[in-house]
């Protein structure tokens, strides 16, 4: 009896038990094409700020004009890659829906690359290159698409060029790696939409080394109306818990958009810009990146005002002309997502707070150390099931009225994601 | 009465040094076991899956799938495979230096030993494990006709754990169990090495790896083992330009 039970015991418990230590892996061909991507579906109201003069310029001679707007907006991203051997191609596109209309789609990444072994890549095409180590800016990212610091993590569109990459790793305690990368960027077609100077070429030079625990960059840049820059970056851990990064980078020729005697005016200056970061783990798990960023190009706190009057100005007009060209220039000449000189990001962020299962929550905040307005923007994030995701993301923009933040069109703002990963 | 003060003062140097010695011995028999523990659990450069299972106290899991690779004593990447909200991401350890790869952000960030970068109780550095050698100094803090326990301190500030204790089979040179305390001699986690098998190529240890934490009550992180290959790989897979490219090697 007693050996009955034994076996009984046996079959129904040790093979859930080996069950339990078994899986699959998944099979990799020597050729395959792979897919991926998300859909995000992104439902946004907002609190419009009707005193601001950026929302008379955006809503001018808008009718149906309310205290509060929803906005609602599907964005996916679809990613294909094929590789066989050396050869690898990489197209990576972006739509967004809003109403029943055409969709235009665009490609974020469109690129193919020979990589020739461990040490050498070449590839031409559009691919999304990002230099520094700043969290939220980059000052030293040369051929980076601009981050909006209120998003970084944000999938943006790369840049066309051709790339060559070499990479080598040293047996030594001091230096232990080495890599060089070379980037061509075309000018963008400006004649007849088809053709552009040759002159514009650009140029981008990255050295990266890691020596003893640091990673340091040198890079170079060479654009258009004989822009030049240089700068290095860092990054390394002072502690197991405990980051610090570091980016710099001198500008000559460096165009800057002010406004004087009431119209907008190219500047050509030379100067610095620079970060410093720490990234911070305490015992509770709890993540702290704190960056302060000084942008040279950015706009003074009297040359902000300039640009404020300047709209003002523009909207006391009335005239339609006058308000549809500005508005125009404005989005092409002050588009920038760091408009002024300083600023200071810092975000908390805690993966299950209060014991909450699959949550997480986090905390930024970008004050604009020149005229003490920010943003405050809380996020929480819920994951019920794999590849399946919630965000709940509430922001306030808060300042004097004529400050950067304090302007905004809009003075709150809460956007309800819910992301699914294919 | 002065010759016999020579003569102790001589025979108590000679016990000074003989107890050092005896220590040092120790020690250095305690190091040489440990190097070989880790010799078989992970050889000097190869390739391997993993599954890492998270189970919440509400019984719910979580699962990963990755394709590791080590070389040396002090190199380790290895990439996501599923699930597909993850795919992509690529982990590299050199050393005291760890950096993550997100397909979004576009490039590698460093993180922290004691970070996790899939949640649950394993740290990163339990998923980007070096030789325990590398990383501790060890000393035999007891033994019986089983098993050695090993003391172990951190040789630098930058190691996750400062102490550990570990426990070995003393017949197979296997580890059975590892706990981690940190500097205020608090216990972080326990690590139990189950399952032994037989991966081929001479290749014998367990196949998974449970851990439990008093600071996480009801949740349980097991790591699994499959197809430990021996593989050679150049040293420049483990840099930051290859990360992005690590699944050319699968």
């Amino acid at each position: 009896m007693r050996c009955y039970i034994l076996l009984v015991l046996f079959v129904f418990f040790v093979p859930v038990s080996a069950q339990e230590y078994e899986f699959e892996i998944p099979e990799e061909e020597e050729s395959r094409i792979e897919f991926n991507g998300n859909l995000d579906v992104k439902w946004a109201i907002l609190n419009t700020r009707e005193s601001s003069p950026f929302y008379e310029i955006q809503f001018y001679q808008t009718t149906d004009n309310s205290s509060y707007l929803s906005r609602y907006r599907l964005d996916h991203y679809f990613n294909a890659e094929y590789r066989r051997k050396k050869v690898d191609f990489v197209m990576k596109t972006f739509s967004q829906y809003k109403k029943d209309e055409p969709i235009s789609l665009s490609f974020h990444e469109l690129y193919g690359s020979l990589n020739l072994s461990p040490k050498l890549t070449f590839g031409i095409g559009k691919k999304r290159f990002i230099w520094g180590k700043g969290y939220a800016f980059n000052p030293a990212g040369y051929v980076n698409t601009e981050k909006d610091p209120e998003n970084p993590e944000l999938a943006l569109s790369g840049k066309s060029s051709t790339f060559f990459m070499f990479n080598k790793s040293i047996n030594s305690n001091f230096l232990k790696n080495f890599s060089f990368s070379s980037i061509i960027l075309p000018p963008e077609a400006i004649i007849n939409e088809k053709f552009a100077p040759l002159e514009d070429t650009e140029i981008a030079l990255k050295t990266y080394f890691l020596i003893k625990n640091t990673d340091i960059d040198f890079m170079f840049f060479y654009g258009k109306n004989q822009l030049r820059r240089y700068g290095f970056d860092f990054s390394t851990n002072l502690k197991e818990n405990f980051e610090i990064h570091g980016e710099w980078s001198y500008a000559q020729n460096e165009g800057k958009f002010i406004i004087q005697k009431n119209l907008p005016w190219l500047q050509k200056i030379d100067g610095s810009s620079f970060i410093f970061g720490i990234r911070y783990l305490n015992r509770f798990n709890m993540t702290v990146i704190a960056e302060y960023y000084h942008n040279n190009r950015g706009l003074s706190k009297e040359e902000f005002n300039d640009y404020y009057d300047y709209i003002e100005t523009t909207i006391k007009s009335n005239s339609f002309n006058i308000i549809s060209q500005v508005k125009q220039d404005v989005s092409r000449r002050f588009i920038s997502k760091t408009l002024m000189k300083d600023y200071l990001y810092i975000i908390v962020r805690q993966p299950e707070p209060f014991g909450w299962l699959y949550s997480s929550f986090s905390i930024f905040t970008i004050y604009n150390l020149s005229d003490n307005s920010f943003i405050l923007s809380p996020r929480f994030g819920y994951e019920p099931f794999t590849n399946f995701e919630f965000l709940l993301w509430p922001a306030l923009t808060l300042g004097e009225s004529n400050s950067e933040y304090g302007s905004r069109q809009f003075q709150k703002k809460v956007e309800f994601w819910m992301r699914f990963y294919f | 009465m002065k010759n016999y003060k020579i003569l102790l003062f001589i025979i108590l140097l000679f016990s000074v040094f003989s107890i050092v010695q005896l220590f040092s011995a120790s020690d250095k028999k305690a190091d040489e076991i440990l190097k070989k523990a880790d010799e078989n659990l992970m050889p000097s450069s190869f390739e391997t899956y993993r599954k890492l299972i998270n189970e919440e106290p509400d019984g719910s899991k979580k699962e990963y799938i990755f394709y590791s690779i080590k070389k040396d004593r002090d190199k380790v990447a290895m990439l996501y495979i599923s699930p597909a909200s993850e795919k992509g991401r690529s982990a590299l350890r050199l050393g005291d230096n760890m950096w993550l790869y997100i397909p979004n952000v576009g490039r590698p960030i460093r993180i922290t030993s004691l970070q996790s970068s899939v949640g649950g109780i394993f740290s990163n550095s339990d998923i980007m494990r070096l030789d325990y050698s590398e990383e501790y100094n060890a000393s035999i803090l007891e033994q019986n006709d089983e098993e050695y326990v090993l003391d172990l301190k951190a040789k630098t500030s930058y190691v996750a754990y400062d102490k550990l204790k570990m426990w070995i089979k003393k017949k197979s040179i296997i580890v059975t169990k590892v706990e981690c305390y940190a500097a205020s001699g608090t216990l972080i986690k326990t690590l139990e090495f189950k399952e032994v098998k037989d991966f081929g190529n001479g290749i014998v240890r367990p196949a998974v790896i449970e851990t439990t934490s008093p600071l996480y009550k009801g949740y349980r992180s097991i790591m699994i083992f499959s197809g430990i290959e021996l593989r050679e790989f150049p040293d420049e897979v483990f840099t930051l330009d290859f990360m992005p490219r690590l699944c050319e090697l699968r």
